[in-house]
């Protein structure tokens, strides 16, 4: 059963198109990454799915909910962190948060229960009295998270949701992420890759307002031009080695670069997906040259995301 | 969903969630600083016109003490600003903060969110003038001191004559739902509380010169109009005891408009944003 699906959203404000024409599906239990430099449309695209900010065109539904038609099903189902988490600075940690509690219409002996629960889980205890103003960056996090947590919600849209943390406190959020997959869906937005890499099973790369890829990480890298690069250094005559290598047949191109301490640099580009390792070697050891570094490419998301969103 | 969901006890019921909205924002009148300070000030202020009241109430008579508070020229000088200060916050510091994305995207709708703020400034607003009513018991007290200390049998004191209280406290509470009701249109159309402020201490001002029209134009074809609308005039004969229906339908319809639209100017922000 697909959580959310995202059909033809588009989005702008005056001359300016924030999103275009945005089409996806995310399916139950999916961690899904949004990536894309500053200002693609990101944060406008989770505000829209939130419902807070109506399409200009399109549609949405959150678990079979239309979010323009039924508005309310659709929010129940949801947990939302707001990027930079606007919290009030008067209340404490525990009145916010059982006041957001009862908004999501959580009543009775519940309220302390689930209380109890998102306090735990995200580490407010020792915080827990405390006045909101009063948190530092990393708590403040926390407590918007604990509020997205609240009520078990199916569906999390976490927008930059370890913004401004430590090192620490990265992990720790990274593992509550994912111990949270086990029954929820989760939507996170971010600049940082590695994260991705770690945690999610699907990644939507956005530039400029569009969709330039929505995939598996894997996937994603598997067709990737950089995927079969080989990067190779030896001493020798370099022209019948370059020559003898763009004879091969999954092989592009083949640049040389200027060597400097006499090692010749050879930048290999093949098709991705092929090794040309073994036969690079065997090359330059059938003129009986010296070779001490040969090296294939592993694409990583970061070469996926400079691909897809570079400008030149 | 896991079984952990299912245990959660859910209410979808429109008013406890209207209630949730009124109570927090009313502690955010009386659980800070804010509201006991306006509430002080006013006092201090009805305290002050009291004393001038009590001087014209030496000379003349026939009219309860209530009806010299407020068919009064000073009255009107920080009646005024009570709505500003007290609804500025409502919307456009939920908007600076961002906390407004928050509410919108619970399950919440933004009706629910007007009505909440609405009322919650309304009975704050109608707490400021719950103090007055100690006046007769006060001026009880001090004249039984007067007369403990002195032995003279004071003459004046301030009763609670159901008609010297019911009218002016009825103007009081209709005018006041209005006026409120327009503070949040104001709050609603900014993210800046003195912007808001500003705007609605200025629509007071011009609908209050509304009023006034004919004293200064003299009687005109559409003096009328001037004349239904004028607060001042309302003030002055519901103060006397006169319980009129038409600044009822007059406040009350108004109000209900004033909300509607304040749901039209928060629903139309969302798409500019």
């Amino acid at each position: 059963m697909s959580m959310v699906t995202a059909e033809h959203l588009h989005k702008t404000f005056g001359r300016f198109t924030a999103v275009k024409d945005a089409s996806f599906s995310i399916d139950k239990g999916e961690i899904v990454g949004f990536l894309g430099p500053n200002g693609a449309g990101k944060t406008t695209t989770m505000k829209m799915l939130t419902g807070y900010l109506p399409p200009t065109a399109g549609t949405a539904t959150i678990a079979g909910y239309d979010i323009i038609d039924k508005p309310l099903e659709a929010r129940r189902h949801l947990g939302y962190m707001p990027e930079n988490v606007p919290l009030y600075d008067d209340l404490r940690v525990f009145e916010y948060l059982e006041y957001r509690a009862r908004l999501k219409g959580i009543c009775g002996k519940s309220v302390r229960q689930q209380l109890g629960d998102v306090i735990d889980k995200c580490g407010l205890e020792p915080k827990r009295k405390n006045l909101i103003s009063t948190l530092s960056k990393g708590y403040r996090q926390r407590v918007g998270l604990a509020d997205a947590l609240l009520g078990n919600p199916d569906l999390l849209i976490l927008d930059e949701p370890t913004n401004g943390l430590d090192p620490n406190q990265i992990r720790q959020i990274r593992e509550l992420i994912r111990a949270l997959s086990e029954n929820h869906t989760v939507i996170l937005s971010t600049h940082i890759l590695s994260e991705v890499e770690m945690i999610c099973n699907k990644v939507i790369i956005i530039d400029q307002g569009e969709i330039k890829a929505a995939d598996t990480p894997e996937n994603l890298t598997r067709n990737l031009r950089a995927a079969g690069r080989v990067s190779i250094e030896f001493k020798g005559d370099a022209t019948p080695v370059v020559a003898e290598l763009e004879a091969f047949a999954p092989v592009k191109k083949v640049i040389l670069e200027e060597p400097e301490d006499g090692w010749n640099r050879l930048l290999v580009r093949a098709e991705p997906g092929t090794d040309t390792r073994e036969k690079a070697a065997a090359i330059i050891v059938a003129h009986g040259y010296p070779m001490r570094h040969i090296y294939r490419h592993i694409p990583s998301l970061e070469d996926v995301f400079v691909e897809m969103t570079r400008r030149d | 969903m896991d079984s952990k969901t299912n245990t959660i006890t859910r209410s979808t019921s429109y008013f406890a969630t209207l209630r949730t909205i009124y109570n927090k924002e009313l502690k955010g009148y009386l659980g800070v600083p804010f509201g006991w300070v306006i509430l002080g000030c006013t006092m201090a202020l009805q305290g002050f016109i009291l004393q001038a009241v009590l001087q014209v109430m030496t000379h003349a008579t026939g009219n309860g003490v209530m009806y010299h508070m407020l068919d009064n020229l000073n009255f009107w000088f920080y009646f005024i600003f009570i709505f500003p200060l007290i609804t500025m916050r409502c919307l456009a510091e939920e908007e600076r903060q961002g906390t407004l994305e928050g509410l919108l995207t619970a399950p919440v709708t933004t009706t629910q969110i007007i009505l909440g703020k609405y009322f919650a400034a309304y009975t704050f607003y109608l707490l400021l003038w719950l103090p007055m009513l100690l006046y007769p018991l006060v001026s009880d007290i001090g004249n039984f001191y007067t007369e403990l200390r002195y032995g003279i049998q004071p003459e004046g004191s301030i009763t609670y004559m159901l008609a010297d209280w019911v009218g002016p406290y009825a103007i009081l509470a209709l005018s006041g739902s209005f006026f409120v009701a327009l503070g949040i249109l104001c709050s609603a159309m900014t993210r800046s509380q003195i912007i808001a402020a500003i705007l609605c201490t200025c629509l007071m001002i011009m609908y209050y010169f509304m009023g006034r029209v004919t004293e200064l134009w003299g009687e005109f074809p559409a003096a009328p109009i001037f004349h239904y609308l004028s607060c001042t005039e309302q003030v002055k004969s519901f103060a006397s005891g006169v319980i009129d229906t038409r600044p009822l339908i007059l406040y009350t319809s108004l109000t209900v408009f004033t909300l509607a639209l304040t749901k039209r100017v928060v629903d139309y922000r969302r798409w500019t944003r």
